[in-house]
């Protein structure tokens, strides 16, 4: 099976972060439901060429942050979305302020923020 | 899995080894990194069992590997330089390989033989350098290892081959718990592989930790603050560097408490960035001081 997060080798983010936002990014848009099954450490560890530890250390922090949930035995599936969006929400929420202020600074006023939030040209 | 306490070797009045020390738990993927000459090798060979130490010990789980075909028989070494028995095929040694060690699994090289598609009726002689390195891994990987020592493994290996042999051992280490030592002289083609690192330099190790432990105990920050603000006292700042207003650190601590405690300050902007795994052996061992460069660039 063709894995379905890429390892960047380029990108500084270690790479258990690498894997952690990789799921974190596709549970988030759906393209693993709730209740799928994630792939083995194994299997990731052999298709990635990565260490199986890194593995199961982004899995560690999946799980804390309800995003997946471990069956002894039967490995790691997808938790419904509620709980583990709001944190990410939440956490977005938080960068897009950081980015205002850092705007606000360099004289970007909120109207031109809001049109670029909206995506609209600002001619 | 692996305990080398105060290892000493030298030849002819150089000490290749000199009061070396290593420790390598089971189930890790341990990553020896060093310039050339800086006794990678010298030290793998004793692990192997071909080298006798002048003075330390050197046990593999609990027990000496010199002479020891106990400890020998559940481990895979692979030399850089390979060498066979020029006349023999591959078939041959898998036969030789099956009389010697009491694990070897047979379904396991048949299986293997898909990936490596290799003939196991071709003499080595036949074969690139390349492809004896396959034909080596395909061994070491039948034998059911419970430690395998490599020595730069990826010599003469094409990126496919170096990511299908890695992926086979490593599923090897998440299902069995496979203990793995390898040596580089290149951290970066360790960093993906490995969870424990050691750092060797002229017969010494300089450091060894394990990466979750690196990884979560230096951060780098950006940040500015205001005018009439300070950084708060008693941080650990291993490293800084100014631009304009513009600074840049390197702390010890953890992330998150670090922010929390940079923030405090009500900085106009900060900004944490990730650290490259060179950057963090860098400053582990003591600054941007030009030999600790070379020794991993």
């Amino acid at each position: 099976m063709r894995p379905l997060i890429a390892i960047n080798f380029r990108d500084a983010r270690p790479i258990y972060e690498q894997v952690r936002d990789g799921f974190r990014q596709l549970i988030l848009s759906g393209v693993l439901p709730a209740d799928t099954r994630m792939p083995s450490v194994r299997e990731l560890a052999s298709s990635l060429a990565i260490n199986p530890n890194t593995i199961q250390r982004a899995y560690r922090e999946l799980e804390t942050e309800g995003y997946i949930c471990s069956v002894p035995g039967k490995g790691s599936f997808v938790r419904e979305r509620g709980e583990a969006a709001a944190a990410r929400r939440a956490e977005l929420l938080e960068k897009l302020a950081a980015l205002g202020r850092e705007l606000a600074l360099l004289g970007v006023g909120e109207e031109e923020m809001l049109a670029a939030l909206r995506g609209g040209d600002r001619t | 899995m692996i305990q080398v306490r105060s290892l000493v070797k030298s030849f002819e009045g150089f000490r290749a080894l000199d009061d070396l020390s290593l420790t390598v738990p089971r189930g890790a993927v341990y990553g020896l990194v060093g310039p050339n000459g800086a006794g990678k090798s010298t030290l793998i060979r004793h692990l192997a069992g071909i080298y006798r130490q002048d003075s330390g010990e050197l046990l593999v789980d609990g027990e000496p590997v010199y002479e020891n075909p106990a400890v020998k028989s559940r481990m895979a070494y692979i030399p850089d330089d390979i060498f066979y028995y020029t006349q023999a095929s591959i078939r041959d040694l898998m036969h030789l390989y099956r009389e010697l060690y009491p694990g070897f699994d047979e379904a396991c090289f048949e299986r293997l033989g898909e990936l490596f598609r290799l003939a196991p009726s071709s003499s080595m002689r036949r074969l690139s350098k390349g492809q004896q390195k396959q034909a080596a891994f395909w061994l070491a990987l039948s034998l059911r290892p419970d430690l395998v020592v490599l020595d730069e493994p990826v010599d003469g290996l094409d990126p496919v081959m170096r990511r299908q042999v890695w992926g086979e051992l490593l599923s090897d280490v998440a299902e069995r718990g496979t203990t793995v030592l390898v040596s580089s002289h290149n951290l970066r083609e360790l960093e993906d592989v490995c969870d424990h690192v050691g750092i060797m330099h002229r017969g010494r190790m300089l450091l060894e930790r394990s990466l979750s432990e690196l990884q979560d105990n230096l951060v780098k920050v950006q940040l500015v603050l205001p005018e009439d603000r300070e950084l708060p006292a008693d941080l650990e700042i291993l490293h800084r560097s100014v631009t304009g207003r513009l600074q840049q650190l390197i702390l010890r601590g953890k992330a998150e408490e670090l922010t929390a405690r940079l923030a405090a300050a009500e900085p106009l902007f900060l900004d944490p960035l990730p650290l490259s795994l060179e950057e963090i052996f860098i400053y582990e061992l003591g600054g941007a001081d030009h030999e600790v460069k070379d020794i991993l660039l």
